[in-house]
Parts: C-alpha cells; sequence; structure tokens
C-alpha cells in the first residue's frame, strides 16, 4: 500500500520577511520614568543606509484639568449618532482636520499698516519707474494730456505728421499736402498696403528685366498655336506685314512641343496693328490663330 | 491659532450656531442633514436626517435639549440634540428661511420665503422642551410681511419684541405677543437685503448685515442705529463677540457676481471690527469662497465661520486677541482698578 509521504517542509520564499530577522539584532525598545516627572523612550531602527540608529525621544506628559459645568461635562460622553455612529472616540480625519497657523493679533492701526504693506512691492515700483517720466501732448508737446489740449480741434497730433513726412520729404514741405497725396493715411490706424503709402512717389520699381527694359506696345501675343508650330514658321508669317524683331514660341521643356502660345514683337507699332488685323482668326495647322495685342504684366 | 476645519457638509454652509454653554457647534449646508460638532475638539457628535431640502437656518434652545431647522422642503422640524432624533415637523406652503428660540426657549419663530403667492411671514409656536412631550401644531402667532419680505428675525430681551429684517434694507418691530408691528425703519440702504441678525448676549442690541456692504449695530428698543461698520464687500453674516468688544463681519463676492462686478478680489476673509470705535482691527483669512455665516463663542474663547467651500472653520483665539486693547480702554480700566484698590 502506497502511503503518501509528506515531503519534507519546503521553505517558501513569500514566508521569508528579512524585517523579522534584522529587528532581531536590534535591542528593545526601552521606556525609563524620569525622576522629573518625563519618560524618556529609547528605540532602535535602521535608516536607508541601512545604519543602526538609536531614537531617544523625552516626553512630557501634561494633565491639563478644565473646570466646566457639569452639562457640558455630560455631553462629553454622549454616544455618536447619524452618520458618526461608527466613528471612534476623538476626531475623525474624515470630517475633522487643523488648518494651517493663522497668525490673528489685533490691532489699532491695523488699516494702515495693511496700506502701506500692500504698498511696498507694487505701488512703488511704479511709483519709481514713473518717476522721471513727463506728462506730455502729442499735439502741442505741452505738459498737460492729449485729451486736453488746447490746439485739440485746430492741429493734428505730432506722431502723425511725423510719420507722413519721411516719404513725402524732399518733395513737399507741408505735410498737410503729404497727407493727402496719401490715400487712406488720412484715416487713422487703418491699413494701407506699401503700394499705396503716400511715401512712394509712383509705382515701385520693377524688376530688371533680363532683356533690359522692353517696349510692349509693339508686341502681340498668339494663342491657340497648334503644338507643331515653329518659331520659323511665325516669323515667316508675320514677316509679310513687317520687320519682326523678336518672336517667342513657349515650348515644353522635356517634349519641345509648342505649349500653344507665342509672342511677335515688331520694329513698328503700324505693323503690329495690321499684322493684329489680319491674322487674328487665321487658320494656322488645323487650328484657328488668336491674335491680341500683349498686356502690360504689372 | 491654528483653526479646526470640519468637513461635514458637501455644499455650501447655511448656518452656524453655538449652544449656549459654547461646548457643541450646529451647522447647516444645502445638503439635507445638520451636524453637531464639540467645539473644543471639532469632533462630530452626530447628524440629524430628515430633511429633503436645503437646511436654511437651525437653532438649539437654551438647555440645549431640543434643536430646530428651517428647511427648504417647506418644513421647520425639531430634534433633540443628544440622540438625533426627530421629534416633530411643522409644514408649510413655501421653505422656512430662519428658526430661532426666545431666550427663554418657550418659543420658537421661523421666517417663512414669499413665493408662489404666498406672502412672507413670520410664524410663532410654543414648544415643549421636554423631549417626551407631544408638541402644539397651533400657531400662536402669525405677522404677515406685505410689504417687503423678511430675511431674519429673532427675539428681543425679555422675548418682547420680534425684530425682522427685510429684503428691502429695512427693519421692523413688532410686538411679539400680539404681533403688531410697531416700527419700521430704513436702516440699510434701499433695496439691499438684510442677510443676517445676530444679538449681543443680553439682546437688548443686535447686529444687522447687509449687501450694501454695511453691518449696523442696532438698539432693539428704539431700533436707533448705535453704530455702522463699512467694509468693501457684500456681507452676510456678523456677530458681536461677548467679554470683547468686538464684531465679526463675514461676505465676500459671490461667485455668481464676479463676473458682474468690478471687484475682482474675492475679500474671503472675516474682519474684526472694534464694537465702539467702529474702527477695523484685523482680518482672518482661510476660506476659499465667501463666508456665508458666522457664530461667536457665546464663552468668548472663539468663533467659528461657515463658507461657500463648505468648510466651517473653528477658531479659538490666543493671548494677543485677549490683550488687546485701545490706549483709552487700558487707561479706563487702570483708573477702575486704581479706584477700587483706594477704596480697600
Amino acid at each position: 500500500m502506497a502511503t503518501a509521504v509528506n515531503p519534507p517542509k519546503k521553505h517558501d520564499w513569500a514566508d521569508d520577511d528579512d524585517e523579522n530577522e534584522v529587528s532581531t539584532d536590534l535591542p528593545p525598545p526601552q521606556t525609563i520614568q524620569n525622576k522629573d516627572s518625563t519618560m524618556t523612550t529609547i528605540t532602535w531602527g535602521y535608516n536607508d543606509k541601512n545604519e543602526k540608529v538609536k531614537t531617544t525621544r523625552r516626553i512630557r506628559h501634561t494633565v491639563r484639568r478644565e473646570v466646566v459645568n457639569p452639562r457640558v461635562a455630560a455631553r462629553k460622553k454622549l454616544p455618536k449618532f447619524g452618520l458618526s455612529a461608527k466613528d471612534s472616540p476623538g476626531p475623525v480625519p474624515d470630517t475633522t482636520s487643523i488648518g494651517e497657523n493663522i497668525i490673528f493679533v489685533p490691532s489699532a492701526n491695523w488699516r494702515k499698516e495693511a496700506k502701506d504693506e500692500k504698498n511696498d512691492p507694487n505701488a512703488q515700483a511704479m511709483k519709481d519707474k514713473l518717476k522721471d517720466k513727463k506728462v506730455k501732448c502729442r499735439i502741442c508737446s505741452g505738459e498737460h494730456f492729449t485729451a486736453r489740449c488746447p490746439y485739440k480741434d485746430t492741429m493734428a497730433p505730432i506722431g502723425e505728421t511725423a510719420a507722413a513726412e519721411p516719404g513725402a520729404g524732399a518733395i513737399t514741405e507741408d505735410p498737410a499736402i503729404a497727407l493727402q497725396g496719401a490715400p487712406g493715411a488720412g484715416k487713422k490706424g487703418s491699413y494701407v498696403p506699401p503700394a499705396l503709402r503716400g511715401d512712394r512717389a509712383g509705382p515701385g520699381e520693377r524688376m530688371a528685366s533680363k532683356f533690359g527694359e522692353r517696349d510692349d506696345s509693339t508686341t502681340l501675343r498668339v494663342t491657340n498655336v497648334s503644338e507643331m508650330a515653329e518659331e520659323g514658321e511665325l516669323r515667316d508669317m508675320f514677316e509679310r506685314f513687317g520687320r519682326v524683331t523678336r518672336v517667342f514660341l513657349a515650348k515644353d521643356r522635356e517634349t519641345g512641343l509648342a505649349k500653344g502660345f507665342a509672342f511677335v514683337s515688331f520694329a513698328d507699332r503700324t505693323d503690329a496693328v495690321k499684322a493684329c488685323a489680319k491674322m487674328d482668326g487665321f487658320g494656322f495647322k488645323h487650328l484657328i490663330l488668336r491674335v491680341e495685342f500683349s498686356k502690360k504684366t504689372t | 491659532m491654528r483653526p479646526i476645519l470640519l468637513s461635514g457638509h458637501e455644499r455650501a454652509l447655511t448656518q452656524v450656531k453655538y449652544n449656549r454653554d459654547g461646548d457643541l457647534i450646529f451647522s447647516t449646508a444645502k445638503d439635507q442633514h445638520i451636524c453637531a460638532w464639540y467645539a473644543h475638539n471639532g469632533e462630530r457628535l452626530g447628524t440629524y436626517h430628515g430633511h429633503v431640502g436645503a437646511i436654511w437656518s437651525v437653532d438649539v434652545d437654551p438647555t440645549c435639549t431640543l434643536l430646530a431647522s428651517g428647511s427648504a422642503d417647506n418644513t421647520l422640524r425639531l430634534w433633540e440634540v443628544e440622540t438625533g432624533k426627530l421629534l416633530h415637523t411643522w409644514e408649510f406652503p413655501t421653505a422656512v428661511k430662519r428658526v430661532e428660540f426666545s431666550f427663554d426657549g418657550s418659543k420658537v419663530l421661523g421666517v417663512t420665503e414669499k413665493r408662489m403667492g404666498h406672502l412672507g411671514s413670520i410664524v410663532v409656536f410654543d414648544v415643549d422642551l421636554d423631549p417626551k412631550a407631544e408638541q402644539t401644531d397651533e400657531r400662536s402667532l402669525t405677522i404677515i410681511c406685505d410689504e417687503s419680505k423678511a430675511t431674519v428675525a429673532g427675539w428681543s430681551y425679555l422675548s418682547k419684541y420680534i425684530i425682522a429684517g427685510h429684503e428691502d434694507g429695512s427693519v421692523s418691530q413688532y410686538d411679539a405677543k400680539t404681533g403688531d408691528l410697531l416700527d419700521n425703519v430704513p436702516v440699510h440702504e434701499l433695496n439691499q437685503p438684510i442677510t443676517d441678525l445676530q444679538w449681543d448676549s443680553d439682546r437688548y442690541t443686535f447686529i444687522t448685515a447687509s449687501k450694501d456692504k454695511t453691518a449696523k449695530l442696532i438698539s432693539a428698543r428704539n431700533l436707533d442705529v448705535l453704530k455702522t461698520y463699512p467694509s468693501d464687500t457684500p456681507l452676510n453674516s456678523a456677530a458681536i463677540t461677548p467679554n470683547k468688544d468686538f464684531v465679526i463681519l463675514g461676505g465676500g463676492q459671490a461667485a455668481m457676481d464676479v463676473t458682474t462686478t468690478a471687484a475682482r478680489q474675492g475679500k474671503f476673509e472675516a474682519r474684526f471690527y472694534h464694537k465702539i470705535f467702529e474702527e477695523e482691527v484685523g482680518r482672518v483669512r482661510g476660506h476659499f469662497g465667501p463666508l456665508n455665516t458666522i457664530a461667536s463663542d457665546p464663552t468668548g474663547k472663539g468663533y467659528c465661520s461657515g463658507g461657500e467651500d463648505g468648510y466651517v472653520r473653528v477658531h479659538h483665539f490666543d493671548a494677543g486677541y485677549f490683550n488687546f486693547y485701545y490706549e483709552v480702554e487700558r487707561e479706563r480700566m487702570n483708573k477702575l482698578a486704581a479706584e477700587g484698590a483706594s477704596k480697600k
């Protein structure tokens, strides 16, 4: 008959409790009653660095007797009820806690003290900052606020004329004229795009062309040009009306095929006008050309 | 001083009250139970359950056996202080905003809200202070406030008058036996409601707090305004301290008013004014919301305040509070002491 032999009880690592082992080599805590009605308790322990630490506390217990009304004393022994029925005796941390210490000492000149305190950090700093600042009128530079200026209705603020002056500067002496020349500048605060600002004499400078300045008045734009067209063919067609100075046919960079439009420049404008009239609607390589004066690229 | 924080309520406090021995504090809030606390250590003695609406007001009778409470569930209830047992319920058509026992505890008054066609009124019941006794359902007095509804009310010295504070900022004096209106004085700014009315220890004077940012000390006999305490915030509560000549004011910008008023700071501090010189002598901070209610310990050792933040803070004064006197007060005390010594 096979009997289950109990194996020798294995050591379970979960039962390991190193704190128990450690505490064995610590002396037990001690409590000594001193002569001067204090108690000294000595406890031993380990700190984070595994060093033995001896803690000695001297505690004095004082019993403070307070004489209260017997009614009050009786109420102190009342059983708790309601939500507190299950609470342990004494204040329960759920409902009762101690706030931080508040220093409250009444003082006759409290208000004055508080005001000084308030003034110190903020108002004083602001005062220092503004100490050497003066009120200056924007209209007449007098020592008053602009709103109080006697010339408020008759003069414009200095700042506005000054803003208009630099651009108009050399041209006009009178700031009023400069203001008129600047549309929108009259209305204070509204945005004026740089191109329209009065401080520019005219339209802005052009980007310098690769071919220098070109007169576009004799240039025709030809559209609906066949893909198969060549610059030479176009030149031949337009030579009939006069001397052609330039033919440009836009071509795709990769395929080399025409993109469908070209520019033809004549030496003479009358030739260009004639060519524009005759060639508009001309059939070329199954397509009807459209010819017009090229518009200025602004 | 280290205040004791009592966190027994989940919603804004509506009233705190000490019993006459100063050892218990009762607190009500907009949640539906009343809490009783020991004043000396903040331990909760118990809670009183039964109301099904926000509780606006609480008062304890002078012998500390019965507790009265007024609630938004349109009832005025009577409880046994020591066990939390509900003893009696009086029902009304509208909410009960204020309750107060007379000085001898034989009567209790309730201020009912003006709502749903019912005028605001002050009702008085006779109370039997024995917890086992059957309470009467019959009103011994009803005062109808037809001009402006009463917000607060209380019993004067010898239960001679009922003094009521109104929504329009006026104070009325009623005969406590007949209910006749004897006098009505507009003490506060027009249409700035009176938010609190508390008595001096002898009930000859009372202090009113109003939304017009002032508190006034008024004589109960002829409604003369004796002192005015101006502050910089709407006030919700004011209390008179016994033994020392101070008044404590509490208030602050209500959360719903913060966006509509210029005042940016909360001003959630209890302000101490000298009762006679009308001068502010100090402040106690601590609450995170406006102070809804303040009560001073009848023994003069401390005070407690309940805030919109749901906390009650119980303060026990330090030596600095008790040693503080104005120079003239000190001189007078010295003179009196010298006279007393010379007589001997």
